[in-house]
């Protein structure tokens, strides 16, 4: 059997004899949304955190734990996933994970993936523990060609119970051999988008692709005179307006709503967000009533909510699995408070 | 207000919202009535734009040139090009990093050097007459 303890924490561990990638602010708190973590954030239609957790079980691991730090600055609680999650949270993330690490030795499992999700990386995990079973380590942990990542296998026979098996063992080094994106940044984030829809990594829209380059979620509507030039994502239940153009590598995430004659050009639209009539919206992020162009790394919090808002979906019945319940005209779209 | 020569800078508020943006119009619409106005908005105090700023400076540019002048902007903030370039009125202004470079162009082609009693086709028509002539 296969575990993993999957932690979402916006820092790497402080103490590593390894040097783990830098702790640096992986929130778009600047963003306004409260501090989601960028590995949070719907990315082509699924978070990354969901991304991870889905290749995790076509992995075969069967049991998946989530740490969460209740004094985190950010927190992580939309994970829609088809099979159960734990979750757990502790002081810190880091701690209740090693905690709960330390007390797996006798559980049984043949490896505990241990990971705090910071970034994208395609990784076989079928070829990460073929490796670790080969190298006969108690700990294997994952590289790119820069820096170690922060992804171990562990062997629980060889935990000791009251030592952080992470810093105390010397690990075999598994190179990633595919694309990682460390998501430090709102850049990288679009990055990823990008990097997506031009399939030069191993992230797919969440999506049906109706022409070459064009990818649809579920219940989107998108006007006829509406043009959408390839690559382009329109996710779950977003609305595209008459004469809008949305080119470039763009994106419209779940939810969204774009008006009249908008043009949206080498840009991301986070989830929720509603974009106002004749908008020219280029190397930017859009969050609600947020929008940072990334060419200029400027941030502006638009104060007109007819020119950008937040839409807020209600959950009909307390269905937190689903958040569009129904089709896009049963959707109400309110302003947030 | 500062003037150099003929271009009148004006400095914009902090403030382009609706009150800042009827004060500020009651300063340069007495500019905008002379005959061909020439004016710089500088623009490196402003803090907070929005629509009734953006109009604003949509309808004085229109005042200028329906006077045959101009008004350009200088000193914008990387904040107010995002804002300008998102209300698609960007490329409608010619803006320059400093007030001085945006007087200057004004002074590029000085209004005096134009002729002002030869239409602007007449040269070409001109000498259309003469090939006419020679055909």
């Amino acid at each position: 059997m296969l575990s993993a303890i999957v932690i979402v924490a916006t820092a790497s561990r402080g103490n590593n004899k390894w040097g783990g990638t830098t702790a640096k602010n992986l929130s778009v708190a600047h963003l306004g949304q409260q501090g989601t973590p960028l590995v949070c954030v719907e990315v082509l239609g699924r978070s990354v955190i969901e991304r991870l957790i889905d290749d995790l079980r076509r992995g075969g691991v069967e049991k998946i734990s989530v740490y969460q730090g209740i004094s985190e600055p950010s927190s992580c609680t939309d994970i829609h996933s088809t099979s159960p999650i734990e979750f757990c949270s502790a002081e810190t993330a880091w701690a209740g994970a090693t905690q709960r690490l330390a007390s797996c030795k006798d559980t049984g499992a043949e490896a505990i993936v241990v990971t705090r999700v910071s970034g994208y990386m395609d990784l076989e995990l079928k070829d990460a523990l073929r490796f670790h079973r080969e190298q006969g380590q108690v700990v294997t942990r994952a590289f790119d060609d820069k820096e170690p990542l922060d992804f171990w296998i562990v062997d629980p026979a060889g935990i000791d119970e009251g030592t952080d098996i992470l810093s105390a063992v010397e690990p075999a080094r598994y190179l990633v051999p595919g694309y990682v994106n460390r998501l430090q940044d709102p850049g990288d984030l679009r990055r990823l988008v990008v990097d997506g829809l031009t399939a030069r990594c191993g992230l797919r829209p969440k999506g049906q692709e109706t022409r070459p380059g064009v990818w649809m979620g579920e219940e989107t509507q998108v006007h006829r005179d509406a043009r959408i030039v390839a690559p382009a994502f329109i996710g779950r239940g977003a609305r595209v307006a008459e004469q809008c153009l949305i080119t470039r590598c763009s994106s419209i995430e779940s939810n969204c709503y774009v008006d009249y004659g908008t043009v949206v050009e080498d840009s991301s639209v986070l989830s929720n967000s509603y974009v106002g009539i004749g908008l020219d919206v280029a190397h930017s992020i859009v969050d609600g009533n947020n929008l940072l162009n990334l060419e200029r790394d400027v941030t502006l919090e638009i104060s007109d909510p007819c020119v950008m808002r937040q839409n807020r979906v209600p959950r009909q019945g307390g269905d937190v699995q689903s958040p569009v319940p129904s089709g896009v005209g049963n959707v109400e779209w309110v302003q947030a408070e | 207000m500062l003037t150099s020569g003929p271009v009148v800078i004006m400095q914009m508020p902090e403030q382009l919202n609706l009150d800042g943006v009827r004060t500020f119009l009651q300063e340069v619409e007495p500019l905008l009535e002379c005959h061909r106005p020439r004016i710089v908005l500088d623009c490196s105090q402003v803090r907070y734009i929005d629509n009734a700023g953006v109009e604003m400076m949509l309808h004085c540019l229109e005042e200028a040139m329906k006077r045959d002048g101009d008004l350009k902007l200088a000193a914008l903030s990387p904040e107010s090009e995002v804002i300008l370039e998102l209300m698609r009125v960007a490329r409608v202004f010619e803006a320059f990093a400093t007030s001085d470079e945006a007087v200057r162009s004004f002074n590029g082609v000085p209004a005096e050097a134009v002729p002002q009693d030869v239409p602007w086709y007449g040269g070409v028509f001109g000498e259309m007459g003469t090939l006419k002539q020679a055909s």
